[in-house]
């Protein structure tokens, strides 16, 4: 019953447990009032403190009395809803002494606000008291909003998996019917190779499951009740860095783990200046205007320079290099007397050759500009910093077959899932391969338009979008976070503190998602859609548990989420397919 | 030399009399369950006593009236209400203590002649419940009628509840109805007449010292606990008997008076002068152990340890039944105005 002791407001209230019955943080509650003229108003909410005392007594001491039974004392157990709708939409006060009573059913649907949704509603975990969290999937395809951003401690919060959990629901909960198979997923995987195994059955999954069945009394594993397949995730492509090796060497990927099925990805020298990679290099190309205008200007003349061949290497003529150029014997008659740029320490050695030290030290003119000599040998500096980690990456020493062949294409027929495993390159080179990547991906999307919703998962936003400075990186997630729900990119980002992400990416996700936060954290206004009390309780959530925001919902709704049902680590990988050991022996005695 | 002593009355000075201001007794005083006059220490709580019921009782006048009825006749009266109530506990401590019967009545006293019906106070807002006044003939005219008639009724009502809960008690040696289970320490001294009732009146204030001067010294030298042995006293008009005892609930603090923390104790005597029921005797010698758990402490109430843990929480829950006297005021003063339409437009 709605308590006449404390203030009732149309937006939060108290209410009496009565004996026998119990009420938990987050349980969804339902109120009926009337109005004077008898019409009713429902406030639904969401169970936000709760508390017993001992009503009736005035001294703490008292409490002894009242366990030893000399004074007459009741429980008083109450608790505080937090009002999440008004329906119709009269913002009175419900009246003290209103039934109370948990939303079930038609209830539960109207406190989440799932009769909004309609069938566009994907499962988002399961609340304290087992019921199906719905999101709105108009919030997350563009439709009325898009993006997804989770806060969280690593390690605990576990943000991955609950971003693939996500993927994992909207691509199989059958809320997009038969273009389930039109939606695509790219994810960076940035730490060890977890995510290289997504295609593989979960061994423990099933065990875990019960547990947690067992443990929360549900009556069934939690997939079942989300209506989800316990099943690994289907067509994907694993794509991988070349492991660093001699030029000519054989290309193959550069994991530990995984044997097979990752294919190593590499782009050509021709395409790295065709295709204007070169400021995806640079992270702090602000660090002095004048090196973005030196960037600007080798960009352009790198573009220039690659026009008109179809090779992976690129010819120059004006240039000797130190080593002598070994003679190829496929060389071709128009590149007689020319020297072949084939690695990308031989493009920086040119750069710097004509920047730096032709004409004599002056530099070639019209590469030079008016740049003074500080802001070039910057330049060069940094370009012979990233040398290293790009080498392997972007290559003239391959053949043209190669590099259609290992080029990474996210939306490559027959696939619908590309993990990206970038955790083995050097923070330069990580930034360079999403930068690009990204880029490319948001400028098909421009020319193809939105009918492919492609979702980006990508864990450390801070790293790649931070608050301070500027990159191209950073320019290409603020065009995804602000034009690309439009397009049909949609980033499902990641951060440990989303107060270091710069602020309109962050602000530009429709469904925000909190794991445990450091509770210092939990201040800062990047988390002011928190309720004071989720802020406190997000420095003691478990992993498995998500604060989950949603716009049809105004206040966050804890959830917990299943165990995986893809492995995500060698050891996890159910080789038996399921069976018994020794069911699958028998077969091999055959 | 002998130094000048002082030593503090126990209760606060707001208290009528204070607990020390002792008048003597003329009634007679006969010793029933022992003639040598000694501390008898307290003996534990038989486990067949199951129950034990602290009974008291509030009023509240809430308005002083002029009635004139619908038949021409006019006179004083007054809204009033009391409540009575039990808290019933364990004496083993193996139950919580719970409220019980706590629920008022209300009152619209009138002068003898006047014919009225019933009265009920409906509030504005529907959540908040109605005022039933019930009409009960006051005796006598005079301005304090109507308080008395309330008292009267109140302790009446005490009386009953105390009785209906408590085990019976013999009233000779050939009456042996049943075994003490139930007990009911009520707050006061006893009023009115035996109902046969285990009902131990227990009595706050020392205003008569029932001793003679000789006996009085063991009051003070009483050990907490301690009992005297138990006494038949009967007042000088023959009129009320009653067994009576002395209990010490705690030490006296050295600064207070040393027959603080004693308490006198009674129940209702039977006919026969020369028996002392089992019962009563049972009663005396648990007193000790009972009372000094119920007594409160001085931080949590002034008149600690005689107002027992259960008496504070009781006579709160008995003002709370009656409602805000403020908004009670309101409701009879909004009825009023309802009846007289013309003087508020």
């Amino acid at each position: 019953m709605v308590l006449g002791t404390q203030d009732v407001t149309p937006v939060s209230f108290w209410f009496a447990v009565l004996p026998g019955a119990s009420v938990q943080l987050d349980d969804l509650v339902a109120v009926e009032t009337r109005k004077p003229d008898g019409s009713a108003v429902n406030f639904y909410g969401i169970v936000d403190h709760v508390r017993t005392r001992h009503e009736g007594v005035t001294f703490d001491s008292d409490v002894q009395d009242v366990a030893a039974g000399l004074l007459p004392a009741s429980v008083s157990y109450a608790a505080r809803v937090l009002v999440t709708r008004v329906q119709p939409e009269n913002f009175i006060p419900p009246q003290p002494g209103d039934a109370v009573r948990h939303a079930r059913g038609n209830d539960l649907r109207m406190a989440l606000s799932a009769d909004k949704m309609g069938d566009k509603a994907f499962p988002g975990g399961l609340l304290a008291d087992g019921q199906v969290l719905p999101i709105n999937y108009r919030f997350v395809n563009g439709e009325n909003g898009g993006h997804i951003n989770i806060s969280g401690i690593s390690g605990v919060a576990t943000k991955t998996s609950y971003a693939l959990f996500l993927l994992h629901s909207i691509f199989r909960s059958g809320m997009m019917g038969v273009g389930a198979a039109a939606g695509r997923a790219l994810i960076f995987n940035v730490k060890g190779e977890d995510l290289l195994f997504l295609d593989q059955r979960n061994r423990e999954v099933i065990t875990r499951e019960a547990e947690a069945q067992a443990q929360k009394g549900l009556p069934d594993h939690r997939y079942a009740l989300m209506g989800l397949p316990v099943e690994a995730f289907r067509d994907v492509q694993f794509l991988a860095p070349p492991r660093p090796g001699h030029p000519g060497a054989a290309i193959v990927p550069h994991v530990e783990q995984r044997s097979e099925g990752v294919t190593p990805f590499l782009y050509s020298l021709r395409e790295f200046c065709a295709r204007r990679m070169l400021p995806y290099v640079f992270v702090d190309r602000d660090a002095s205007v004048n090196l973005g205008f030196v960037i600007g200007s080798i960009e352009e003349r790198l573009y220039r320079m690659a026009q008109g061949g179809d090779t992976p290497y690129l010819t120059v003529d004006d240039w000797q290099p130190d080593t002598e150029q070994v003679l190829d014997e496929d060389m071709r008659f128009d590149e007689m007397g020319s020297v072949r740029i084939g690695t990308f320490a031989q493009l920086a050695a040119y750069l710097e050759y004509k920047l730096l030290d032709a004409n004599d030290g002056e530099g070639d003119r019209k590469w030079v500009g008016k740049q003074s000599p500080a802001t070039l040998q910057a330049f060069i500096r940094r370009l012979r910093g990233v040398q290293k980690h790009l080498t392997p990456l972007v290559r003239g020493d391959v053949s043209a077959e190669q590099v259609a062949r290992f080029r990474p294409d996210p939306l490559k027929a027959g696939v619908q899932t590309t993990v990206v495993d970038i955790h083995t390159l050097s923070a330069t080179a990580q930034m360079f391969i999403v930068g690009v990547l990204l880029r490319d991906l948001f400028e098909y999307k421009e020319r193809v338009g939105r009918q492919d919703t492609v979702f980006v998962v990508l864990d450390e936003l801070n790293k790649y979008a931070p608050r301070d400075g500027d990159s191209p990186i950073k320019d290409v997630l603020l065009d995804i976070a602000e034009r690309g729900r439009s397009l049909g990119i949609i980033l499902i980002g990641a951060q440990q503190t989303a107060s270091e992400v710069e602020r309109r990416i962050v602000s530009n996700a429709a469904i925000r998602v909190v794991g445990r936060l450091d509770l210092a954290e939990a201040e800062r206004p990047e988390y002011r859609f928190l309720p004071q009390s989720f802020r406190a309780r997000a420095g003691i959530l478990q992993p498995g548990t998500m604060l989950v925001s949603q716009p049809d919902v105004p206040n966050p709704v804890l959830v917990n989420y299943p165990f995986p049902a893809w492995a995500t680590r060698k050891d996890e990988v159910d080789d038996l397919g399921g069976r018994e050991v020794a069911e699958v022996g028998e077969d091999w005695l055959r | 030399m002998r130094r000048m002593r002082i030593r503090l009355d126990p209760w606060p000075v707001d208290t009528n009399g204070g607990q020390l201001g002792l008048q003597s007794f003329d009634g007679t005083l006969d010793d029933l369950e022992t003639e040598r006059w000694v501390a008898l220490p307290a003996r534990p709580i038989p486990e067949r006593l199951r129950q034990v019921f602290v009974v008291d009782g509030k009023r509240r006048m809430e308005s002083r009236l002029f009635i004139e009825d619908d038949f021409g006749q006019s006179g004083l009266g007054g809204f009033g209400a009391f409540v009575v109530g039990a808290v019933e506990l364990c004496p083993h401590g193996s139950r919580q203590a719970e409220l019980r019967e706590v629920k008022a009545a209300r009152l619209l006293a009138h002068a003898p002649d006047l014919r009225l019906d019933p009265m009920t106070l409906s509030p504005r807002n529907p959540h908040t419940g109605q005022l039933e006044y019930t009409p009960v003939a006051m005796q006598g005219t005079d301005a304090l009628a109507a308080l008395n008639l309330l008292q009267g009724q109140m302790l009446a009502a005490e009386q009953r509840l105390s009785h209906a809960l408590a085990s019976r008690v013999p009233a000779d040696e050939q009456d042996d109805r049943e075994w003490l289970s139930a007990l009911t320490v009520q707050d006061g001294t006893l009023r009115g007449q035996n109902l046969d009732g285990a009902v131990v009146g227990c009595v706050k204030t020392m205003e008569t010292m029932y001793l003679p001067p000789d006996r009085a010294a063991l009051l003070a030298e009483l050990r907490p606990g301690e009992r005297t042995p138990v006494m038949r006293m009967t007042y000088r008009n023959g009129q009320f008997t009653r067994l009576i005892w002395y209990v010490r609930l705690c030490e006296a603090a050295f600064y207070q008076h040393p027959m603080a923390g004693v308490m006198r104790l009674e129940m209702f005597a039977p006919d026969d002068p020369s028996f002392l029921p089992p019962i009563v005797r049972q009663v005396a010698n648990l007193s000790g152990t009972l009372l000094t758990r119920l007594g409160s402490r001085a931080h949590k109430d002034p008149r600690a340890p005689q107002n027992l843990i259960p008496t504070a929480a009781l006579e709160q829950a008995m003002g709370r039944s009656m409602g805000s006297a403020d908004l009670v005021t309101r409701r009879i003063r909004a009825h009023i105005a309802s009846l007289h339409p013309q003087a508020v437009a």
